[in-house]
């Protein structure tokens, strides 16, 4: 380790000579000292032999011409609710055509498949009307407990929603921190809470594109297949509603739990197949521990169970869980604050500089 | 004499919990192209975040292109087009739409945002390709994606980390090209943060320095070097002779193998070195005035700083190497 020099004086600055320098805190000062020597043709006495450099002639290239200029630009930029509006469109669109949010071919075709599972009852409902069999009618006509069925059976929250919510939401924010596509929003005028929230509207609207579209789809059909007057609307109406919120929540609820779990990984797989976790596995713990203990309170850790349970008590319908729908309320309350606490400060500690 | 700064900062203060990121920053960047130079964990990124105005400042204020950074952030990043060193373009996605994409999220319409990549695409030497996704390209053509991105909206001031990083020869020295003239036929301001001494010098005429949350040094590169002009002659035969026979005729010589450095007094030095080589019938091959490069300004800075550097590489590649002893003792930043 060699001594350091010490710092030498600098030379005053000449008077009416400007220079535009400042080192280590003192205008108008040069850095001083000597370059360093580099080692070339060898070390030696300088008696070997020399390596003779042999200039090549140009070659020529093949090719278009290409001329460089800039163009300026002079337009004027829109204001915040347009960029979000993009930000928006570019996860929604993707879904539906090129030039967007590249969705997997796997994720397009599963939202594909759910929403024709979706329709089957309005498919079932529209063959009854045509062939004039009754007994599809019958299974498929509305009523509390099908509206109910529509949106929290255990066919469709096991089958179709989960599936749909671990694929759409799996890698919403677990690709961009994968790929530093971050960067890109971060470094423009977009700002975090613009990001998350355009992030959940966009994948709360993809489900609801087929959950509570396909439910509305439902009801409306029903009515227009049966013929059905305002009577009839009037008195389906409130349940109907009821069945309508609590999809909203299922949806709320999902985007939160997927998203949260998108912001903590950096591929696609962990977060939908962790997401599938929890929904699965908290209702087989809690469906386990009542077969042991004969005790359901333990049904408040599943989301499902919470949504199916607060979905009975705004249809009107028996509850089937032996705690107050009040604690599936407080349950489905703190489920959502905790994963938008998560997602929230892991959107945060995404980095523009450096992932 | 008033002056228009496109960066200015006062006693900018960035802590993370005790880690002091930066410490009483005071920049004053003009318009024109500038090099953003310092170790690892220097505080370079941390500064580039104050610029586009992303985090909160523990103390102190500034202004990017007269916008508060404090509590202008979104208008700021409006009129910058950054560009950063890592990955940041989605993989399945084609060229022109990543950038249109790139633009839309700035607030341009669909429509011109399509229209301006097609531009910049073609600006930056991807018309052909434009159509091709991404996961296709080669490192330089994603580092010219990149760069679309930041240029759709030709923004005043344009923020390039590492431009050339990862980049071949032909690749490099088309991106520095390009940069080169965003500024001069464009017209338009450059921070490039670069451990590569030679693409900085080749861009920028401005430099600042930053080391352990501190700017060392600052303004134009021709200001900032004092280093002492020497000339290099290259011999043959008797390497030790003639460095002999300078240092008697009161020359300050240095040598590595067959090439010296004499400091150069005044003129008159040349005439002494030739004589030097008469005398001791000696060959000079060579000879000319050293022109000392902005990586010599590195080094030279470092030094007096107390690290022993052979060149920048050391320093800008990996982590801070300790101080020397003489160094610690009793040695000021600032």
């Amino acid at each position: 380790m060699t001594e350091a020099p010490p710092v030498e004086a600098d030379p005053p600055i000449e008077p009416g000579l400007v220079k535009e320098s400042e080192f280590m805190g003192q205008s108008g000062q040069s850095v001083t000292g000597q370059a360093r020597i580099e080692a070339a043709y060898g070390v030696g006495e300088g008696e070997g032999q020399g390596v003779a450099m042999v200039a090549q002639s140009p070659t020529a290239e093949g090719g278009t011409i290409f001329h460089q200029i800039y163009r300026p630009w002079r337009g004027t930029l829109n204001p915040r609710w347009v960029r979000n509006w993009s930000l928006l469109r570019h996860h929604v669109y993707g879904l539906f055509s090129k030039g967007h949010r590249p969705w997997p071919l796997m994720t397009k075709l599963i939202v594909v498949i759910v929403l024709i599972g979706s329709f089957i009852p309005i498919i079932s409902m529209a063959m009854s009307w045509l062939t004039g069999v009754e007994e599809l009618m019958e299974l498929y006509g509305v009523n509390r407990a099908n509206l109910w069925g529509h949106v929290l059976g255990t066919f469709h929250n096991t089958c179709c929603w989960p599936l749909l919510t671990a694929m759409i939401v799996g890698g919403l924010i677990s690709e961009d921190r994968q790929n530093g596509t971050s960067a890109i929003y971060f470094s423009r005028p977009i700002t975090r809470t613009d990001y998350t929230l355009m992030k959940f509207i966009s994948a709360a609207l993809i489900l609801s594109l087929v959950i509570v579209l396909s439910y509305c789809a439902y009801y409306a059909a029903a009515i227009i297949l049966n013929d059905e007057g305002w009577a009839y609307l009037l008195d389906t109406i409130p349940y109907f509603i009821g069945g309508l919120v609590a999809a909203l929540m299922l949806v709320v609820t999902f985007t939160s739990i997927g998203l949260a779990l998108s912001s903590l990984s950096t591929g696609r797989f962990f977060p939908a197949a962790s997401f599938l976790g929890i929904i699965f596995g908290t209702r087989i713990l809690a469906y386990l521990i009542k077969l042991l203990f004969e005790k359901d309170t333990l049904y408040l850790i599943s989301p499902y169970d919470n949504l199916a349970h607060a979905g009975q008590w705004m249809m009107g319908l028996n509850t089937t869980y032996d705690f107050p729908a009040a604690w599936s309320f407080v349950a489905l309350l703190l489920m959502n604050g905790i994963s938008l606490y998560i997602l929230i400060s892991r959107v945060n500690s995404l980095e523009v500089t450096r992932e | 004499m008033t002056k228009e700064w496109i960066i200015e900062t006062h006693d900018l203060v960035k802590k993370y919990g005790e880690h002091l990121a930066l410490d009483n920053v005071n920049v004053n960047i003009s318009p024109g192209a500038t090099g953003l130079l310092g170790p690892n964990g220097a505080g370079k990124s941390t500064l580039l975040k104050t610029i586009l105005g992303l985090i909160a400042l523990t103390s102190g204020g500034g202004k990017v292109l007269g916008h508060d950074i404090a509590t202008e952030g979104a208008k700021i990043r409006q009129r910058i087009g950054y560009m950063p060193e890592y990955d940041c373009l989605t993989p399945d996605m084609e060229a022109i739409h990543q950038v249109r994409y790139a633009g839309e999220l700035l607030g341009m319409n669909p429509t011109v945002a399509t229209q301006r990549a097609h531009e910049v695409l073609e600006y930056v030497g991807l018309r052909d390709q434009r159509y091709r996704a991404i996961s296709t390209f080669s490192t330089g053509m994603e580092q010219c994606t990149k760069l679309a991105c930041s240029l759709i909206h030709d923004p005043d001031l344009l923020i390039c980390d590492e431009p050339s990083n990862g980049l071949d020869a032909k690749s490099r020295q088309f991106m520095l090209d390009t940069l080169f003239q965003v500024v001069k036929q464009g017209d338009r301001s450059i921070i490039m943060s670069s451990h590569l001494m030679d693409d900085v010098e080749r861009i920028c005429d401005r430099m600042l320095m930053i080391h352990k949350g501190q700017v060392i040094a600052q303004g134009r590169i021709e200001d900032l070097k004092a280093i002492d002009r020497e000339i290099e002659i290259s011999v043959w035969g008797g390497s030790s002779r003639i460095e002999e026979k300078l240092k008697d005729m009161g020359q300050s010589v240095r040598r590595t193998g067959r090439i010296m450095r004499v400091t150069r007094v005044d003129d008159s030095t040349y005439g002494t070195i030739i004589q030097a080589a008469a005398e001791t019938n000696v060959q000079i091959r060579k000879m000319e005035d050293y022109e000392p490069s902005l990586e010599d300004l590195f080094i030279v800075i470092m030094d007096r700083l107390g690290y022993s550097v052979k060149s920048s590489r050391d320093l800008l590649d990996g982590p801070t190497p300790a101080m020397d002893n003489a160094a610690q003792l009793g040695r000021k930043v600032a």
